[in-house]
């Protein structure tokens, strides 16, 4: 039966209509009913709906009968399209022979998926081309199928036009997908080997482990090891995802599913170990994934103080089906006590603070999000700095470096001079500029990570009314002249406020902080004195003058509901607010630090 | 526990419930000839003067109708709001006065407010509208600056407010109000002090002086939101606030809630209903009572009102707040704190069955800390600094 197994994943550009062909297979196949069905399906959460976009990858099992008479089983491994998740996609393609490559037959292929379409050729996955939308007025699905031909050497002839939305050419993809994609190898017979692409914490179940067959076989009952932990459990119950949970007998190799099996804790089901029978173990676990280093940092601390136990295990939860997620305890001294926790990006940021949210009905404050940096000190030794409040005192500092990436951005011709003049702001350099057709060109630069960290994304879309698209990787450290900032609210510093800065840039982005900090921090009791200082000296100040009116002048029968809104509303804007000393301070203060540039 | 001190609970629980809060009665006036431009109240322009007669015939019946909500309650106080209450004939005031005591029986030598637009009274109409029972009027003066008035919209003028007043003055109707604004866009200083002085040399037994607050909907807040006049800068507003009370304390007036004053003794007896948290029997449309730990509302739409009574129908009526025991309490304290002594504890404890010094002891020591609240011979109320601050308590001991 293995034969007949197709397992792809597809790699698309956000917006590239990735969801809606998922949606348009789920439909065909009659894996969903009319009544069933709804926009988006596989995303999810809430969250994803809401943004547009896909971040966690949904397996899903679907019945095709081919034209050859055949019926096929495809396994969709989703995978999501920003920046910042491209090691979630580096594990929905290692569970897969084949990969549908969906390019927008108006914007054609962007840098993001360039680098997926790379990671998918390492891993000798079959690909098969598709552009997309071409209902759409603007489409040029020819000018799109030879740059796909001249870049990425897919064959034009072979490419597969579709609309997603309409259905229109879907069917042939489906074809395609049973005919090019080879089947997995037959393996059956060999030790259980299970790769783990993903997981989640069910309360009842405990972890639900999404799991690919490499080789072997799986029941129910049976006892498996973790690889890395040599724990052992016993399989209670093991199925597939078409697209909801339907539990089967077994799983072989080649076959794609999900298993639970009484695991509590969070290590002992990571994603990217390997899952083999306790009674006749594999030799080797199979290749793992490589490990993601966070490349930005911030404070998350509960606005309850009480909550602080609450959130190291909604953080263990989360942690389980997104292993690039670090943290470790911290405390600050004018948040209290929080956990250090480390990102792939800022998208990714927004994300586990929202879900931790949402999902675990948290109240969160964030912190400026900071880079780690290299310190040399005077003595020669060196240190890594991911939180500012640890930066050493000035004067044992020998020098600091910065990490830095080479950033790829496509975008056409006629955007160069803008994409340039940002990166010149961003502190870039230049490395090369190549013309992939008449129209398009791809820059390389070397930037501070710092730099492309905050805002420039978005500065990047408004400048090329949103046809510029950007992909990069670290590339090491550089030495580079920064400082620290500090914010001082009515004399004492605020440490979750400190921050590092450019020194060519201090003065502008402390001036930007305490006029932004004076508008959003409330009128108090008392006036409140804002300062940014280096070290002693105080280089901006401003300040919040004391409130002198706070009164409702009118209260009689007939409005007493009405004014007892007011007040209500005052009292939940209260709950906003961390009190920092005499001083209350709006939850969103802390990430001011990024916003200035935006205004 | 010892038979006598159970008895003693059981016959101290029952006067606790038997004890009278004195109830008030509202009834609402929604006409006016032109709404101002900072009025958020339910009022509509008087479209024609037979509607007067049907509207004062529509009150009747449904004081007629809820004369049952008055047994066992000590009525107190009558007050006629609007709108603009003055607008009824003497006819029509006297059917509704006669209407009230047919059916809630009003004692002789009650409180009988009525709110008055000084375009709309004239020495005729002020000697039958005592005659009918009216013993207390409250001015919507508002300022003695024809430039301020001009601003709000008012269509009196500062001498229409003169003559009136000698009026008054001659036919001995001594127990009225003056109401001011403070705040007002383009209002100087020295206008409002003009305007404190005349109103105080007006000699009124009462003053309310309130801060122009506008409610979003008004035209006046959207002048403001669109740039074509300011607010005044809250500094400003608080040093007029401070001015008016010193200046009306110094003139003999006691300051006696957040924004208003008197001679002593002559509180308005119906607005005292409202802070000590009692019930009240609001009539007419748009008008809100409190009873039976309810609040609930005639809704402020005038036709239906009138269809609904006029063809015997249930009055369209809504409840917009049932309250928990805590939810009394809350509105007990945030009410009671509007009044500068403030709420007495014991008798408070008895009323509502807790310490409010224990039960709020976080709020109370974090406000006094802020120099906003006091607490001084079992009164808990609010500081000198503390009035132009209240919110910042209030809000605390919301429910």
């Amino acid at each position: 039966m293995h034969k007949r197994i197709r397992n792809f994943s597809i790699i698309a550009h956000i917006d590239h209509g990735k969801s809606t062909l998922a949606d348009r297979l789920l439909q065909i196949t009659g894996a969903l009913s009319e009544r069933e069905m709804r926009e988006q399906f596989l995303d999810k959460m809430d969250l994803e709906r809401e943004k547009g976009i896909t971040i966690k990858l949904q397996p899903v099992r679907l019945k095709y009968s081919s034209k050859d008479g055949q019926e096929y089983i495809l396994n969709l491994i989703d995978t999501p399209g920003h920046v910042d998740f491209s090691y979630e996609v580096s594990r929905s393609l290692a569970a897969c022979e084949g990969a549908l490559l969906v390019v927008d037959a108006s914007q054609g292929i962007e840098a993001q998926t360039l680098a997926n379409v790379y990671m998918a050729m390492e891993l000798n996955l079959e690909i098969i081309g598709v552009v997309n939308k071409i209902d759409l007025p603007g489409a040029e699905p020819e000018l799109v199928k030879q740059e796909m031909e001249d870049v990425l050497g897919i064959d034009r002839d072979e490419i597969i036009l579709i609309s997603a939305k309409t259905g229109a050419g879907v069917e042939d993809v489906l074809e395609a997908l049973a005919r090019q994609i080879p089947a997995p190898d037959n393996k059956e017979d060999d030790p259980l080997q299970a790769l783990i692409f993903d997981s989640y914490f069910d309360s009842y179940k405990g972890a639900i482990s999404y799991i690919r067959l490499v080789s072997g076989r799986l029941q129910k009952g049976d006892i498996i090891r973790i690889m890395s932990t040599n724990k052992e459990f016993e399989v209670m119950e093991i199925g597939v995802l078409s697209p909801y949970m339907t539990e089967v007998q077994s799983l072989s190799a080649g076959e794609v599913g999900y298993m639970a099996a009484g695991i509590k804790n969070v290590n002992d089901t990571r994603v990217g170990d390997t899952i083999t029978g306790a009674q006749r173990p594999a030799q080797k676990a199979l290749p793992g994934y490589q490990e993601v280093k966070p490349m930005v940092y911030c404070g998350l601390y509960p606005l309850e103080n009480n909550d602080f136990e609450k959130l190291r295990e909604a953080l263990d939860r989360l942690k389980l089906n997104d292993a690039s997620l670090f943290y470790e305890p911290e405390s600050s001294d004018a948040l209290g006590f929080g956990f250090r926790c480390g990102f792939l990006g800022l998208l990714h940021l927004e994300i586990i603070k929202e879900r931790l949210e949402r999902e675990y009905d948290l109240g969160l404050l964030a912190t400026a999000p900071s880079v780690v940096y290299k310190v040399i000190l005077t003595d020669s030794s060196e240190m890594y700095v991911q939180n500012p409040t640890r930066w050493p005192e000035p004067q044992k500092i020998e020098q600091v470096m910065e990490p830095y990436v080479k950033a790829t951005i496509m975008v056409p011709h006629d955007y160069v001079g803008a994409i340039m003049e940002l990166c010149q702001e961003k502190r870039g350099n230049y490395l090369t500029m190549e013309y992939l057709s008449p129209q398009r060109v791809m820059l390389t630069y070397k930037l501070p990570l710092s730099e492309i960290l905050y805002d420039f994304f978005d500065a990047l879309k408004s400048r090329t009314r949103g046809y510029a698209s950007l992909d990069y990787e670290i590339s090491g450290y550089e030495t580079a002249d920064l400082i620290k900032l500090d914010i001082m609210l009515n004399g004492e510093i605020v440490d979750a406020l400190s921050f590092i800065a450019h020194k060519d840039k201090a003065y502008y982005r402390a001036r930007a902080i305490v006029t932004k900090l004076r508008k959003i921090i409330p009128r108090q009791m008392y006036e409140v004195a804002i300062q940014a200082a280096i070290g002693n000296r105080v280089i901006a100040r401003e300040s919040v003058k004391a409130m002198r009116k706070d009164v409702l002048a009118k209260c009689y029968g007939g409005d007493i509901t009405r004014k007892k809104k007011l007040l209500e509303k005052q009292k939940e804007g209260k709950k906003k607010m961390k009190q920092i000393g005499q001083v209350e301070v709006p939850k969103d203060a802390f990430m001011t630090v990024l916003d200035i540039d935006k205004d | 526990m010892s038979g006598q001190s159970l008895l003693n609970n059981a016959s101290s629980e029952r006067k606790k419930l038997m004890r009278n809060y004195s109830t008030g009665i509202y009834i609402h006036i929604p006409f006016c000839i032109r709404k101002c431009n900072y009025c958020d109240f339910f009022s509509v322009p008087l479209p024609a003067k037979e509607y007067l007669q049907r509207y004062t015939n529509a009150l009747v019946a449904e004081i007629s109708q809820r004369a049952h909500e008055g047994a066992g309650k000590k009525i107190e106080s009558v007050y006629f709001g609007g709108g603009t209450p003055s607008l009824l004939s003497t006819e029509q005031l006297e059917t509704i006065i006669r209407a009230l005591d047919d059916n809630f029986r009003l004692p002789a030598d009650m409180e009988i407010s009525m709110e008055a637009n000084p375009a709309s009274l004239n020495a005729r109409k002020i000697q039958d509208f005592t005659n009918a029972g009216i013993n207390r009027l409250s001015l919507g003066v508002q300022s003695f600056s024809n430039d301020d008035l001009r601003v709000l919209t008012r269509i009196h003028s500062a001498e229409d407010v003169r003559v009136l007043i000698d009026i008054l003055h001659s036919q001995g109707l001594e127990n009225f109000n003056i109401d001011l604004i403070y705040g007002i866009p383009g209002q100087s200083m020295d206008r409002w002090i003009k305007s404190l002085q005349t109103a105080a040399d007006s000699s009124p037994m009462h003053i309310s002086m309130y801060l122009l607050q506008l409610d979003p909907g008004t035209p006046m807040a959207m002048d403001i939101k669109k740039g074509r006049m300011a607010m005044l800068d809250e500094e400003r507003e608080l040093e007029m606030y401070t001015l008016g009370r010193e200046y009306l304390q110094g003139r003999g007036f006691d300051h006696y809630e957040i924004s208003n004053f008197s001679f002593p003794g002559r509180e308005c007896k119906h607005n005292l209903i409202y802070w000590q948290a009692g019930e009240y029997i609001g009539i007419g449309c748009g008008a809100v009572s409190f009873m039976d730990k309810s609040r609930f509302i005639n809704k402020p739409d005038l036709k239906a009102y009138l269809y609904a009574i006029e063809n015997r129908q249930e009055r369209p009526v809504e409840e917009i707040e049932k309250m928990s025991h805590k939810g009394l309490i809350a509105d007990a304290i945030i009410l009671g704190l509007r009044l500068c002594s403030g709420i007495n504890m014991e008798k408070f404890r008895s009323r509502y069955g807790i310490d409010i010094s224990r039960e709020y002891s976080e709020v109370i020591k974090s406000c006094s800390q802020k120099g906003l609240l006091k607490i001084e011979n079992g009164q808990i109320s609010l500081t000198r600094k503390g009035y132009f601050l209240s919110n910042e308590v209030l809000c605390q001991f919301i429910a």
